[in-house]
């Protein structure tokens, strides 16, 4: 009895001491810590603004200020910090250097875009990612659709709502707009000639090409990661169909085998899978499929089990760990995160949220609620409405 | 006893009759697969959005997110292929989803319930190169015709 005792002493003790030895528990006891947890314990960089010199160097000193406190990246000090930038700005042009604690130069480029804020937010972006290894959100795009003018047209917007501008004017409107990896394009389906057909537009050059004009209804384009492939619902052959086209060969591969409506098909960050919702005849559900190398092999299809019974608009994270869908939850839509390919899932908001879009560094999902595009912080919960009052905005997109 | 042997005998019977039913063809055979025809051409047919045109017969009502055809809606659509007077007319069959779904879901329902109509029509006798269809979703609204139907054009 004795014996017992003691053991049950020594386990009360390891227990009590577990949290303080936590950073040296064996591999396999690990995952007890989490992701989370781990992320959290990580120190926010500090970093201090240097000499800013030349003719605008003190307004790309005010506006670097405002850049970098929006990101919450960085902790600015002047008290021991991890980095120092420094930057000569004469005429709106940019030439910004970073160097950690040690000296040794991490980042040193010129920034010749027009504007002072154009080549300040490329800076700021560059900052975070020579930092973090993660993109920066200030030169990231978010496309979406708007009626505003009457007609259902693309519009794009930066990460705060702000840069607004309407992308197409098309008689009878565009609809079900995406982003390229780098967001120099735009595909999305047009009802130019009176049928829903799926064009590209290059945003820098300007020129506009069609991708699909088949009989039946085009729509859901997605960029694969490469930007040279687009998967798309097409029906020509009798039923809505996933098509994978080459945008350089222009070809197209079917890959899903369907008797029902699928839809919205989005690509994993591999380039190797597409998943999209499919209604079989009991509501939409979610399904992968792997996209064949060659036209010869098979494309491997499965059904990916989310819990829930109305699934539709998916999208990968960036980092590929988890999916973002809407789905119906107590007869409302919601948008629902859930780990990928296995996992937990969570609402993140509900009360006809939709179509959610990851942020370039994963933690932030756009989506449209009663036609007002909001930001929603994965980490804290807290979402902010970035455009409201310009007519109904409805799917928007994230440029990865 | 004897009546026990008969009772088996007759029980083996049915069981041995029973479980050849299984080999025979058309009592247990898989269900034939369905035909799927792909679409012709376009060229000629006019878009809803593009002018008004004229249905053909009433709209073919659905409920929640059916996509299968009701004896109801069979029903509306026998004339056009019974007649032989119309039988030789083209049509666009236009899919039209009510707002409050996901927009691309909404695109896939429709053009799935426009694609139901027309397999309907072709397995009724009519022509498939003068059935087109197309999925509008919620887009075309303000003048869509009314949510959650399909509309038969007469081109």
């Amino acid at each position: 009895m004795s014996t017992l005792r003691l053991i049950f002493l020594l386990l009360c003790f390891s227990v009590a001491f577990l949290p303080a030895s936590a950073a040296t528990l064996p591999a396999w006891l690990k995952f007890w810590k989490g992701k989370d947890a781990q992320s959290a314990l990580k120190p926010i960089p500090s970093l201090t603004l240097g000499a800013f010199t030349g003719g605008t160097g003190e307004s790309a000193r005010h506006s670097l200020v405002k850049e970098l406190n929006s990101t919450r990246q960085f902790r600015l000090t002047n008290v021991d910090p991890d980095f120092t930038v420094t930057a000569n700005s004469v005429g709106g042009r940019v030439n910004g250097r970073l160097v950690d604690r040690t000296g040794k130069e991490m980042l040193d480029r010129t920034y010749a875009a027009p504007g002072l804020d154009e080549n300040l937010k490329a800076f700021a972006d560059d900052l975070i990612f020579a930092v973090t290894g993660k993109p920066g959100l200030a030169t990231s795009h978010i496309v979406f659709v708007s009626d505003k003018t009457g007609t259902k047209q693309i519009y794009l917007c930066d990460s705060n709502g702000q840069d607004l501008q309407q992308v197409t004017h098309h008689g009878h409107g565009c609809v079900s707009p995406t982003l390229s990896m780098d967001g120099t394009t735009i595909a999305y389906t047009s009802y130019a000639n009176g049928f829903p057909v799926v064009q590209v537009l290059d945003l820098g050059q300007g020129w506009e090409r069609t991708v699909t004009d088949t009989p039946g209804s085009s729509f859901g384009a997605s960029f694969a990661p490469d930007g040279e492939r687009l998967a798309v619902v097409m029906s020509f052959l009798g039923n809505p169909e996933i098509f994978v086209t080459d945008l350089n060969a222009n070809s197209a591969a079917c890959i899903s085998d369907s008797t029902g409506a699928p839809s919205s098909p989005a690509w994993h960050p591999d380039g190797q899978q597409v998943i999209f919702a499919d209604d079989r005849g009991d509501g939409p559900r979610l399904y992968v499929t792997e996209v064949p190398k060659s036209n010869e092999a098979e494309a491997k299809l499965i059904r990916w089990r989310t819990g829930y019974s109305f699934c539709a608009d998916p999208e990968f994270s960036p980092n590929a760990d988890s999916v973002a869908f809407t789905a119906r939850v107590s007869g409302e839509l919601a948008v629902v995160v859930k780990s990928w390919p296995r996992g937990s899932s969570r609402v993140i908001q509900k009360g006809g949220a939709s179509h959610p879009s990851w942020s370039p560094d994963g933690q932030y999902l756009c989506y449209s609620q009663s036609g007002t595009l909001y930001l929603h912080h994965l980490s804290t919960g807290q979402r902010r409405a970035i455009l409201s009052g310009h007519g109904q905005i409805t799917e928007p997109r994230w440029m990865k | 006893m004897n009546r026990f042997f008969l009772s088996f005998s007759v029980f083996i019977a049915a069981q041995s009759l029973l479980s050849s039913c299984s080999q025979l063809p058309g009592l247990n055979s898989e269900p034939a697969a369905e035909v799927v025809y792909a679409l012709g051409s376009r060229d000629g047919f006019t878009s809803p959005l593009a002018g008004a045109l004229k249905p053909a017969c009433s709209a073919l009502e659905f409920t929640g997110i059916s996509f299968d055809l009701t004896g109801v809606h069979r029903r509306q659509l026998a004339p056009l292929a019974a007649d032989p007077a119309t039988k030789k007319d083209r049509y666009l069959i236009a899919g039209y989803a009510p707002p409050g779904l996901p927009e691309d879901f909404a695109r896939a329902l429709s053009e799935r319930r426009a694609q139901a109509a027309r397999q309907y029509l072709i397995e009724s006798g009519v022509e498939a190169a003068r059935l087109q269809t197309v999925g509008f979703g919620f887009d075309s609204a303000p003048n869509a015709p009314g949510a959650n139907v399909v509309v038969v054009y007469r081109q």
